[in-house]
């Protein structure tokens, strides 16, 4: 059996009395898309920041494909490509320039159809000697994508890979990673403060908050099963909430306010329940279903706001 | 891989503006020079042996290609630490500042080549700009105003030396000049892997030779301690290549061999101190910009 492609264990990171990272485990399988989501100053950075090697973890260990991080730095190195929250280059060289000199450094073929090739992935295929000073912030996005693909990692760590992107950028990036998942079996780690993002592109996922853990699981597991909160608006909230009432969900009621009610319903009970109201002639001008993951996802990010 | 790395940063430090100011300052400074004393040369050498005249009757060319690059050397000595330390200072904390810490220390190559690396990159700007002070001063001098002996002049002595026995005592002045330089590199270079902004390091280098060289001036017997260890007061160390100094019995020496390895060791464990620093300073970081 293959080892994981990441095993973190009891990861912590501590500035003084602060912790950003607060004992974070978190199993990665090679060929998965692993969602890292959180809110902002969750701790994902600091967490992928250790994964990187680039600051020291006050306590936990880190495995990536069965090596320690601390005796295996290089070896492991070798086999991911990342972006670490901003893109970032050499601005007075040009865009080949940038991706031959890290290229280099991690040993990748740097040859000019190489590079041509990275940089046509992302679309970047035009922009090829201009300097990157001109660039905006959506192509050095790109570009950081480019830098991390070069050496034909075997996992690939992408920290917030969209911020910044325009909704076509935000869907090639989507696309480019099911790609590399799908076509090239690349395992992908993808942190993210955006459900959506994750849900759209990733099969298992954790969500960290305050430095720690809060779940962790598959996407699917995690965000479609349980009741849904699913609210309905009409114009007759009395009588909606009565013929509710008497039916077999009447117990999930959970509350009724000026021209909505709030119902706890599993997936497949929606649309009979909408189809009881409207059976009884009850104008319905909204049915939204919120997931209680995402309810709690929200309710997290707003915290942090 | 250290191969690879030092390619990389060399092309690096050879991509940005900033490392040629050096080049192109006295790439226009010496000729201006060179033609200057050309010209004027005796209207100098006369003002400068005023002291001497009436002991001494000064013949021959004596304002040639050996005396215009002393005089260069000297004039531009001091000048130099401030352009060299425009590359040493912002080897590391460019890095910082610009986010790119984040793109080559997530590569397979351990901190320690890394800074080994941009350590070996900046020596080589350093040893390139002291090798282009030397070609442009002597590589102009020689050819437009011809060779002839050297009148090295001090407060209370004169040494003249003979054309013959000059080249030598040049080459090793630069070689000589290049650890002074270095030692300023390494210093700026320490305090490069301190900070994250680039005027800093390049700042504070300054600041410390100004001082130590304010404080090497000023005749206050606590500061007798402390002068022998600044590294400023041994950068001067070249120009014990052109002294003939002679002992009690008036035996005469090629040059003050002692005062060099003095001099060249301090300079030297400066520049040991300073690189081992940047190292461990390096390892222990926390790359959070």
């Amino acid at each position: 059996m293959n080892p994981p492609a990441i095993a973190i264990r009891d990861l912590h990171k501590s500035y003084g009395s602060f912790n950003a990272v607060n004992g974070v485990s978190l199993t990665v399988e090679q060929g998965d898309v692993y969602g890292f989501l959180g809110p902002n100053g969750a701790g994902k950075s600091t967490t992928i920041r250790m994964l990187m090697t680039l600051i020291r973890p006050t306590s936990g260990s880190i495995k990536v494909f069965g090596m320690d991080l601390a005796t295996h730095r290089a070896d492991i190195l070798r086999r991911i490509g990342a972006i670490v929250e901003r893109p970032d280059f050499y601005n007075y060289l040009s865009a080949r320039k940038n991706l031959e000199l890290v290229g280099r450094l991690s040993g990748a073929d740097v040859s000019k159809a190489s590079v041509d090739r990275v940089l046509g992935i992302v679309g970047l295929g035009h922009r090829t000697d201009s300097k990157v000073k001109t660039f905006s912030h959506g192509m050095k996005q790109r570009l950081g994508i480019a830098q991390a693909l070069l050496h034909n990692p075997d996992l690939i760590v992408l920290d917030e890979p969209t911020t910044g992107l325009d909704p076509q950028g935000m869907v090639d990036i989507r696309d480019l990673i099911l790609e590399l998942s799908q076509d090239h079996r690349k395992t992908v780690f993808l942190s993210s403060h955006i459900l959506p993002e994750v849900e759209l592109t990733a099969n298992r996922m954790v969500i960290i908050n305050r430095g720690k853990a809060v779940i962790e699981g598959s996407v699917q597991d995690l965000l479609n099963n349980g009741r849904l909160k699913v609210t309905i608006e009409t114009s007759e909230v009395a009588r909606a909430q009565q013929i509710l009432r008497e039916s077999s969900v009447g117990n999930h009621l959970q509350s009724v306010t000026q021209g909505e009610l709030i119902i706890m319903l599993e997936r497949h009970e929606i649309a009979g329940v909408v189809q009881l109201l409207t059976s009884q002639n009850i104008p319905l001008s909204a049915v939204t279903p919120v997931r209680s993951l995402e309810e709690y996802f929200i309710s997290l990010t707003q915290e942090v706001v | 891989m250290m191969l690879t790395a030092y390619r990389v940063e060399m092309e690096k430090v050879f991509s940005k503006w900033r490392t040629y100011i050096g080049f192109i300052a006295l790439g226009a400074l010496v000729p201006i020079i060179v033609v200057a004393l050309g010209i004027e040369g005796q209207d100098y050498l006369n003002i400068i042996t005023q002291q001497f005249g009436s002991q001494f009757d000064f013949k021959g060319n004596l304002i040639n290609g050996y005396t215009v690059a002393f005089i260069i050397f000297a004039a531009l000595y001091v000048h130099v630490p401030f352009l060299i330390t425009l590359v040493a200072g912002e080897v590391l904390a460019g890095e910082a500042t610009s986010g790119t810490y984040r793109l080559i220390l997530t590569r397979p190559i351990s901190r320690a080549t890394m800074v080994t690396a941009k350590y070996l990159a900046v020596v080589t700007y350093t040893v390139l700009l002291v090798l282009f002070m030397a070609i442009m001063s002597l590589g102009l001098g020689i050819p437009i105003l011809g060779t002839d002996s050297l009148l090295v002049l001090r407060s209370e002595t004169i040494t003249i030396l003979a054309g013959n026995d000059l080249m030598w005592r040049f080459i090793l002045a630069y070689c000589f000049a290049a650890l002074s330089m270095i030692t300023v590199a390494s210093v700026a270079f320490l305090f490069s892997s301190l900070v994250e902004n680039a005027i800093g390091p390049i700042m504070t280098t300054m600041a410390i030779i100004i001082g130590m060289t304010i404080i090497s001036a000023i005749d206050v017997p606590i500061f007798d301690y402390l002068r022998p260890l600044f590294f400023t007061n041994h950068m001067n160390g070249w120009k014990f290549f052109f002294d003939v100094p002679a002992d009690s019995e008036g035996m005469t020496y090629a040059a003050d061999w002692t005062r060099v390895a003095i001099s060249g060791g301090v300079l030297l464990v400066h520049i040991v101190g300073c690189f081992v620093a940047a190292q461990l300073i390096i390892r222990r970081k926390d790359i959070l910009t």
